[in-house]
Protein backbone atom coordinates (compact mmCIF):
# COMPACT_ATOMS: atom_id res chain seq x y z
CA UNK A 1 0.00 0.00 0.00
CA UNK A 2 1.65 3.03 -1.55
CA UNK A 3 -0.04 6.87 -1.30
CA UNK A 4 -0.01 8.72 -4.95
CA UNK A 5 2.75 10.92 -4.03
CA UNK A 6 3.07 12.51 -7.44
CA UNK A 7 0.49 14.54 -10.03
CA UNK A 8 1.98 15.08 -13.15
CA UNK A 9 -0.47 17.62 -15.43
CA UNK A 10 -0.24 17.87 -18.98
CA UNK A 11 -0.70 21.55 -20.08
CA UNK A 12 1.59 21.75 -22.87
CA UNK A 13 -0.55 21.15 -26.32
CA UNK A 14 -1.89 23.43 -28.71
CA UNK A 15 -5.99 24.14 -28.00
CA UNK A 16 -5.93 24.09 -31.59
CA UNK A 17 -10.14 23.35 -32.10
CA UNK A 18 -11.23 25.37 -29.34
CA UNK A 19 -9.42 28.18 -31.19
CA UNK A 20 -8.67 30.58 -28.38
CA UNK A 21 -4.89 30.94 -28.99
CA UNK A 22 -4.03 29.86 -25.63
CA UNK A 23 -3.32 26.76 -23.96
CA UNK A 24 -6.69 25.09 -23.10
CA UNK A 25 -5.15 25.08 -19.38
CA UNK A 26 -5.75 28.41 -19.05
CA UNK A 27 -9.41 28.77 -20.32
CA UNK A 28 -11.55 30.00 -17.88
CA UNK A 29 -14.68 28.50 -16.50
CA UNK A 30 -17.06 29.56 -13.48
CA UNK A 31 -13.88 31.76 -12.88
CA UNK A 32 -10.77 30.21 -12.85
CA UNK A 33 -8.82 28.98 -14.95
CA UNK A 34 -8.92 24.58 -15.73
CA UNK A 35 -5.93 24.75 -14.23
CA UNK A 36 -5.88 26.51 -11.47
CA UNK A 37 -9.04 24.74 -10.60
CA UNK A 38 -7.08 21.41 -11.38
CA UNK A 39 -4.36 22.37 -9.09
CA UNK A 40 -6.26 23.53 -6.10
CA UNK A 41 -8.02 20.38 -6.31
CA UNK A 42 -5.07 18.08 -6.15
CA UNK A 43 -2.83 20.12 -3.76
CA UNK A 44 -4.70 19.15 -0.76
CA UNK A 45 -4.99 15.30 -2.09
CA UNK A 46 -1.30 15.46 -3.58
CA UNK A 47 1.95 16.64 -2.15
CA UNK A 48 4.00 17.21 -5.17
CA UNK A 49 2.30 18.52 -8.22
CA UNK A 50 4.01 19.06 -11.79
CA UNK A 51 2.63 21.39 -14.46
CA UNK A 52 4.28 20.26 -18.10
CA UNK A 53 4.12 23.74 -20.28
CA UNK A 54 4.65 24.22 -23.70
CA UNK A 55 2.80 25.89 -26.23
CA UNK A 56 2.59 29.27 -24.95
CA UNK A 57 4.63 28.55 -21.77
CA UNK A 58 5.39 32.45 -20.91
CA UNK A 59 1.32 32.23 -19.69
CA UNK A 60 1.54 29.74 -17.60
CA UNK A 61 4.62 30.17 -15.85
CA UNK A 62 3.41 33.58 -15.45
CA UNK A 63 0.21 32.82 -14.02
CA UNK A 64 1.78 29.93 -11.35
CA UNK A 65 4.30 32.28 -10.03
CA UNK A 66 1.51 34.34 -9.20
CA UNK A 67 -1.05 32.27 -7.98
CA UNK A 68 0.26 28.76 -7.42
CA UNK A 69 4.28 28.98 -6.48
CA UNK A 70 4.43 25.43 -5.00
CA UNK A 71 4.06 23.79 -8.31
CA UNK A 72 7.01 22.63 -10.48
CA UNK A 73 6.92 23.42 -14.08
CA UNK A 74 8.53 21.52 -16.35
CA UNK A 75 9.27 22.47 -20.11
CA UNK A 76 8.88 20.57 -22.98
CA UNK A 77 10.06 22.51 -25.60
CA UNK A 78 9.48 20.31 -28.43
CA UNK A 79 5.16 20.71 -28.01
CA UNK A 80 4.45 20.90 -31.49
CA UNK A 81 6.18 17.22 -32.65
CA UNK A 82 5.18 15.42 -29.25
CA UNK A 83 2.32 14.41 -27.91
CA UNK A 84 0.51 13.60 -24.27
CA UNK A 85 2.46 10.61 -23.07
CA UNK A 86 5.95 12.20 -24.15
CA UNK A 87 4.84 15.14 -21.96
CA UNK A 88 3.98 12.63 -19.17
CA UNK A 89 7.56 10.94 -19.65
CA UNK A 90 9.76 13.95 -19.50
CA UNK A 91 7.93 14.97 -16.22
CA UNK A 92 8.17 11.11 -14.86
CA UNK A 93 12.16 11.02 -16.09
CA UNK A 94 13.05 11.88 -12.10
CA UNK A 95 10.43 11.10 -10.25
CA UNK A 96 9.98 8.46 -7.31
CA UNK A 97 6.68 7.14 -5.99
CA UNK A 98 2.96 6.71 -7.41
CA UNK A 99 2.19 9.25 -9.84
CA UNK A 100 -1.18 10.23 -10.88
CA UNK A 101 -0.48 11.66 -14.94
CA UNK A 102 -3.91 13.64 -15.71
CA UNK A 103 -4.63 16.16 -18.37
CA UNK A 104 -4.79 19.61 -17.74
CA UNK A 105 -8.42 20.76 -20.05
CA UNK A 106 -10.59 18.71 -17.62
CA UNK A 107 -12.75 19.80 -14.72
CA UNK A 108 -12.81 16.64 -12.29
CA UNK A 109 -14.92 16.69 -8.85
CA UNK A 110 -13.03 16.60 -5.80
CA UNK A 111 -14.97 13.78 -4.67
CA UNK A 112 -14.58 11.56 -6.96
CA UNK A 113 -10.81 12.28 -7.61
CA UNK A 114 -10.28 11.54 -3.90
CA UNK A 115 -12.30 8.49 -3.77
CA UNK A 116 -10.05 7.25 -6.69
CA UNK A 117 -7.01 8.61 -5.51
CA UNK A 118 -7.40 6.39 -2.00
CA UNK A 119 -8.51 3.32 -4.30
CA UNK A 120 -5.30 4.40 -6.04
CA UNK A 121 -2.84 3.59 -2.45
CA UNK A 122 -3.46 -0.15 -3.29
CA UNK A 123 -2.78 -0.25 -6.82
CA UNK A 124 -0.03 -0.58 -8.85
CA UNK A 125 -1.71 0.81 -11.78
CA UNK A 126 -5.45 3.04 -11.66
CA UNK A 127 -7.42 3.80 -14.82
CA UNK A 128 -9.56 6.52 -15.19
CA UNK A 129 -12.75 5.93 -16.35
CA UNK A 130 -15.98 8.42 -16.66
CA UNK A 131 -19.07 8.25 -18.66
CA UNK A 132 -19.10 8.32 -22.71
CA UNK A 133 -19.10 12.23 -23.55
CA UNK A 134 -16.63 13.04 -26.33
CA UNK A 135 -16.87 13.02 -29.75
CA UNK A 136 -13.97 10.74 -30.28
CA UNK A 137 -14.14 8.72 -27.24
CA UNK A 138 -11.82 5.79 -26.68
CA UNK A 139 -14.41 3.57 -24.75
CA UNK A 140 -13.52 0.30 -22.59
CA UNK A 141 -14.20 -3.12 -22.03
CA UNK A 142 -14.73 -3.93 -18.38
CA UNK A 143 -15.31 -6.24 -15.82
CA UNK A 144 -17.34 -5.30 -12.78
CA UNK A 145 -16.87 -7.48 -9.71
CA UNK A 146 -17.53 -6.66 -6.03
CA UNK A 147 -14.08 -5.22 -5.23
CA UNK A 148 -15.01 -2.57 -8.80
CA UNK A 149 -14.09 -2.52 -12.30
CA UNK A 150 -11.28 -3.75 -14.53
CA UNK A 151 -10.44 -2.84 -17.76
CA UNK A 152 -9.96 -5.59 -20.28
CA UNK A 153 -10.09 -3.49 -23.32
CA UNK A 154 -10.00 0.02 -25.45
CA UNK A 155 -11.72 0.77 -28.68
CA UNK A 156 -12.74 3.58 -30.69
CA UNK A 157 -15.44 1.81 -32.13
CA UNK A 158 -16.93 -0.73 -29.90
CA UNK A 159 -19.57 1.53 -27.37
CA UNK A 160 -19.89 0.93 -23.56
CA UNK A 161 -21.03 2.90 -20.67
CA UNK A 162 -17.15 3.76 -19.86
CA UNK A 163 -14.79 5.94 -21.55
CA UNK A 164 -10.96 6.26 -20.99
CA UNK A 165 -10.70 9.51 -18.65
CA UNK A 166 -7.19 10.43 -19.53
CA UNK A 167 -6.29 10.18 -15.89
CA UNK A 168 -4.18 7.63 -14.79
CA UNK A 169 -2.47 6.74 -11.60
CA UNK A 170 0.85 4.17 -12.25
CA UNK A 171 4.83 4.23 -11.59
CA UNK A 172 6.95 7.23 -12.94
CA UNK A 173 8.08 5.69 -15.69
CA UNK A 174 4.58 4.23 -17.23
CA UNK A 175 4.89 6.14 -20.32
CA UNK A 176 8.53 6.16 -20.78
CA UNK A 177 9.64 5.68 -24.55
CA UNK A 178 5.82 5.81 -25.59
CA UNK A 179 5.00 7.46 -29.04
CA UNK A 180 1.33 7.17 -29.39
CA UNK A 181 -1.65 7.58 -27.36
CA UNK A 182 -1.47 7.24 -23.54
CA UNK A 183 -4.24 4.38 -23.63
CA UNK A 184 -2.10 2.35 -25.99
CA UNK A 185 0.76 2.23 -23.51
CA UNK A 186 -2.08 1.25 -21.28
CA UNK A 187 -2.81 -2.00 -23.15
CA UNK A 188 0.34 -3.27 -22.40
CA UNK A 189 -0.93 -3.09 -18.76
CA UNK A 190 -4.00 -5.00 -19.24
CA UNK A 191 -6.44 -6.49 -17.42
CA UNK A 192 -6.53 -3.45 -14.61
CA UNK A 193 -8.17 -2.15 -12.34
CA UNK A 194 -10.03 1.20 -13.21
CA UNK A 195 -12.01 3.60 -10.71
CA UNK A 196 -14.87 6.39 -11.98
CA UNK A 197 -14.60 10.06 -12.23
CA UNK A 198 -17.26 12.45 -12.15
CA UNK A 199 -15.93 15.21 -14.55
CA UNK A 200 -16.16 17.19 -17.63
CA UNK A 201 -13.45 18.03 -20.36
CA UNK A 202 -12.75 21.03 -22.38
CA UNK A 203 -11.91 19.80 -26.52
CA UNK A 204 -14.41 21.25 -28.13
CA UNK A 205 -16.99 24.64 -27.99
CA UNK A 206 -20.05 22.39 -26.49
CA UNK A 207 -17.34 20.72 -24.31
CA UNK A 208 -16.91 24.23 -23.06
CA UNK A 209 -20.92 25.06 -22.62
CA UNK A 210 -21.31 21.62 -21.24
CA UNK A 211 -18.02 22.13 -18.86
CA UNK A 212 -19.82 25.81 -17.75
CA UNK A 213 -22.61 23.92 -16.29
CA UNK A 214 -20.92 21.38 -15.03
CA UNK A 215 -18.89 23.19 -12.58
CA UNK A 216 -22.13 24.91 -11.06
CA UNK A 217 -22.96 21.20 -10.10
CA UNK A 218 -19.89 20.65 -8.08
CA UNK B 1 26.13 8.23 -9.47
CA UNK B 2 27.80 11.26 -8.25
CA UNK B 3 25.09 14.65 -8.24
CA UNK B 4 26.97 18.08 -8.12
CA UNK B 5 24.23 20.70 -7.01
CA UNK B 6 25.97 24.25 -8.22
CA UNK B 7 23.67 27.19 -7.27
CA UNK B 8 23.72 30.43 -8.18
CA UNK B 9 24.68 33.22 -5.28
CA UNK B 10 22.41 36.81 -5.98
CA UNK B 11 18.68 36.25 -6.06
CA UNK B 12 19.18 32.35 -5.90
CA UNK B 13 20.54 31.65 -2.42
CA UNK B 14 20.12 35.46 -1.47
CA UNK B 15 17.11 36.64 -0.87
CA UNK B 16 17.86 40.37 -2.02
CA UNK B 17 21.14 41.28 -4.53
CA UNK B 18 24.09 41.73 -3.12
CA UNK B 19 25.73 44.91 -4.95
CA UNK B 20 22.88 47.17 -4.49
CA UNK B 21 23.75 46.25 -0.57
CA UNK B 22 27.54 47.41 -0.79
CA UNK B 23 26.18 50.47 -3.34
CA UNK B 24 24.03 51.58 -0.64
CA UNK B 25 27.24 51.70 1.76
CA UNK B 26 28.16 54.60 -1.36
CA UNK B 27 24.66 55.87 -1.63
CA UNK B 28 24.83 55.23 -5.38
CA UNK B 29 22.35 53.08 -5.23
CA UNK B 30 19.83 54.17 -7.78
CA UNK B 31 22.87 55.01 -9.86
CA UNK B 32 23.97 51.27 -9.48
CA UNK B 33 20.60 49.78 -10.78
CA UNK B 34 20.37 51.58 -13.67
CA UNK B 35 23.70 50.02 -14.24
CA UNK B 36 22.57 46.68 -13.72
CA UNK B 37 19.49 47.20 -15.09
CA UNK B 38 21.31 48.86 -18.95
CA UNK B 39 22.92 45.13 -18.39
CA UNK B 40 20.78 42.93 -18.03
CA UNK B 41 18.79 44.40 -20.79
CA UNK B 42 21.60 43.34 -22.43
CA UNK B 43 23.26 46.65 -23.53
CA UNK B 44 26.39 46.34 -21.84
CA UNK B 45 27.88 42.60 -22.29
CA UNK B 46 28.23 41.35 -18.36
CA UNK B 47 32.23 41.54 -18.42
CA UNK B 48 32.06 44.89 -18.72
CA UNK B 49 29.31 45.83 -17.00
CA UNK B 50 30.74 43.86 -13.70
CA UNK B 51 34.49 45.59 -14.06
CA UNK B 52 32.74 48.70 -14.21
CA UNK B 53 30.69 48.12 -11.15
CA UNK B 54 33.66 46.35 -9.26
CA UNK B 55 35.61 49.79 -10.04
CA UNK B 56 32.94 52.12 -8.28
CA UNK B 57 32.45 49.10 -5.07
CA UNK B 58 35.55 48.90 -4.85
CA UNK B 59 35.93 52.03 -3.06
CA UNK B 60 34.00 50.49 -0.05
CA UNK B 61 36.95 48.57 1.82
CA UNK B 62 36.91 44.27 1.71
CA UNK B 63 36.27 44.32 5.45
CA UNK B 64 33.41 46.39 5.08
CA UNK B 65 31.65 45.03 2.27
CA UNK B 66 32.27 41.14 3.36
CA UNK B 67 30.13 42.72 6.93
CA UNK B 68 26.99 43.96 4.48
CA UNK B 69 27.48 40.35 2.60
CA UNK B 70 27.34 38.50 6.12
CA UNK B 71 24.22 40.23 6.98
CA UNK B 72 22.44 39.33 3.43
CA UNK B 73 19.57 37.10 4.16
CA UNK B 74 19.76 33.91 2.68
CA UNK B 75 17.11 31.24 1.68
CA UNK B 76 16.00 29.21 4.82
CA UNK B 77 15.69 25.99 3.07
CA UNK B 78 18.37 26.01 0.54
CA UNK B 79 20.96 26.91 2.84
CA UNK B 80 19.64 23.45 5.00
CA UNK B 81 20.01 21.62 1.76
CA UNK B 82 23.68 23.26 1.18
CA UNK B 83 24.70 22.15 4.89
CA UNK B 84 23.15 18.49 4.70
CA UNK B 85 25.46 17.57 2.02
CA UNK B 86 28.63 20.17 1.57
CA UNK B 87 30.71 17.92 -0.40
CA UNK B 88 28.13 17.44 -3.43
CA UNK B 89 26.97 21.54 -3.09
CA UNK B 90 29.00 24.41 -5.19
CA UNK B 91 28.19 28.13 -5.37
CA UNK B 92 28.71 29.51 -8.75
CA UNK B 93 28.73 33.37 -8.96
CA UNK B 94 30.05 35.56 -10.85
CA UNK B 95 30.32 38.00 -7.53
CA UNK B 96 33.93 38.79 -5.90
CA UNK B 97 35.80 35.87 -4.33
CA UNK B 98 36.78 38.44 -1.47
CA UNK B 99 33.59 40.22 -1.31
CA UNK B 100 31.26 36.71 -0.93
CA UNK B 101 33.83 34.84 1.53
CA UNK B 102 31.10 35.10 4.62
CA UNK B 103 28.47 33.34 2.56
CA UNK B 104 30.82 30.72 1.81
CA UNK B 105 31.14 30.12 5.33
CA UNK B 106 28.22 29.85 6.01
CA UNK B 107 27.17 27.46 3.56
CA UNK B 108 30.28 25.17 3.88
CA UNK B 109 30.67 24.18 0.32
CA UNK B 110 32.86 24.28 -2.42
CA UNK B 111 32.89 27.74 -4.94
CA UNK B 112 33.64 29.00 -8.13
CA UNK B 113 33.70 32.68 -8.07
CA UNK B 114 35.73 35.55 -9.86
CA UNK B 115 38.41 36.56 -8.18
CA UNK B 116 40.24 40.20 -7.22
CA UNK B 117 42.70 41.52 -4.76
CA UNK B 118 42.76 44.78 -2.85
CA UNK B 119 46.17 46.11 -3.06
CA UNK B 120 46.81 49.61 -1.86
CA UNK B 121 43.82 50.57 -1.57
CA UNK B 122 42.65 49.40 -4.24
CA UNK B 123 40.40 46.63 -5.93
CA UNK B 124 41.97 44.92 -8.86
CA UNK B 125 39.87 41.98 -10.88
CA UNK B 126 41.41 39.31 -11.98
CA UNK B 127 39.09 37.22 -13.67
CA UNK B 128 35.69 37.07 -14.41
CA UNK B 129 33.65 33.61 -14.18
CA UNK B 130 33.02 32.48 -16.74
CA UNK B 131 29.95 29.72 -15.39
CA UNK B 132 30.17 27.55 -17.96
CA UNK B 133 33.45 26.62 -17.16
CA UNK B 134 32.97 25.69 -13.59
CA UNK B 135 30.27 22.80 -14.94
CA UNK B 136 33.10 21.71 -16.82
CA UNK B 137 35.40 21.52 -13.98
CA UNK B 138 32.98 19.12 -12.32
CA UNK B 139 32.49 16.99 -14.45
CA UNK B 140 36.07 16.77 -16.08
CA UNK B 141 38.35 17.47 -12.87
CA UNK B 142 36.26 16.21 -9.85
CA UNK B 143 34.57 13.22 -10.88
CA UNK B 144 30.74 14.01 -10.56
CA UNK B 145 29.02 12.06 -12.73
CA UNK B 146 25.74 14.68 -13.11
CA UNK B 147 25.73 18.35 -12.41
CA UNK B 148 22.45 19.87 -11.46
CA UNK B 149 22.46 23.98 -11.98
CA UNK B 150 20.05 26.57 -10.62
CA UNK B 151 20.02 30.07 -11.29
CA UNK B 152 17.94 33.20 -12.19
CA UNK B 153 19.69 35.90 -14.23
CA UNK B 154 21.45 35.59 -17.38
CA UNK B 155 24.97 35.29 -16.33
CA UNK B 156 23.65 31.81 -15.45
CA UNK B 157 22.59 30.77 -18.96
CA UNK B 158 26.09 28.66 -19.94
CA UNK B 159 25.59 27.46 -16.66
CA UNK B 160 22.00 25.93 -17.24
CA UNK B 161 23.20 25.62 -20.72
CA UNK B 162 26.37 22.82 -19.59
CA UNK B 163 24.40 20.99 -16.73
CA UNK B 164 22.56 17.89 -17.17
CA UNK B 165 19.74 19.20 -15.32
CA UNK B 166 18.74 22.88 -15.74
CA UNK B 167 16.48 24.87 -12.72
CA UNK B 168 15.35 28.40 -13.38
CA UNK B 169 14.52 29.35 -9.82
CA UNK B 170 11.95 32.61 -9.78
CA UNK B 171 11.76 32.51 -5.76
CA UNK B 172 13.51 36.11 -5.74
CA UNK B 173 12.58 37.20 -8.88
CA UNK B 174 11.48 36.06 -11.93
CA UNK B 175 13.67 34.39 -14.36
CA UNK B 176 15.25 35.85 -17.37
CA UNK B 177 13.51 34.59 -20.64
CA UNK B 178 17.19 33.59 -22.21
CA UNK B 179 17.53 31.35 -19.16
CA UNK B 180 14.07 29.90 -19.08
CA UNK B 181 14.95 28.41 -22.23
CA UNK B 182 17.50 26.47 -21.15
CA UNK B 183 15.85 25.22 -18.16
CA UNK B 184 14.05 21.85 -17.99
CA UNK B 185 12.14 22.87 -14.59
CA UNK B 186 10.90 26.01 -13.07
CA UNK B 187 10.45 26.18 -9.34
CA UNK B 188 9.21 29.78 -7.55
CA UNK B 189 9.46 28.67 -4.29
CA UNK B 190 12.43 27.49 -1.92
CA UNK B 191 10.58 24.43 -0.53
CA UNK B 192 9.54 22.91 -3.34
CA UNK B 193 12.70 23.34 -5.23
CA UNK B 194 14.48 21.70 -2.48
CA UNK B 195 12.16 18.85 -2.54
CA UNK B 196 12.83 18.90 -6.38
CA UNK B 197 16.58 18.69 -5.82
CA UNK B 198 16.11 15.70 -3.39
CA UNK B 199 14.17 13.92 -6.11
CA UNK B 200 16.90 14.05 -8.45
Amino acid sequence: MSPVVNAVIAAAGLGSRLGHGMPKAMIEVGGQTLLSRMIKTLQPLVPNIYVVIGYREELIIDHCARHHPKVVLVRNPDFRTTNTAQSYAKAGEHLHGKTLFVDGDIIVSPESIRSFLERATGCSLLIGLTEPLSEDAVYARIDATTEGLTVLGFSRSTRSKHEWANLVVGPPNLLEGAEGYVFERLLEHLPSPAGELVMSEVDTQSDLERSIRFVTSL
Amino acid sequence: MRTAFCFDVDGTLTTTEILPCIAAELEIADEMAALTRVTMDGFIPFEASFRLRCAILGQVSPDRVRAIVADVPLGRELLAFIQERPDDCFLVTGNLDIWIEPIVAICGCGFYSSDAEFVDGRLKVKTVLNKADAIHDLRNKRDFDRIVAVGDGANDCSMLAAADVAIAYGGVHTPVPSLIQRAKYIVNEGETLCRLLSTL
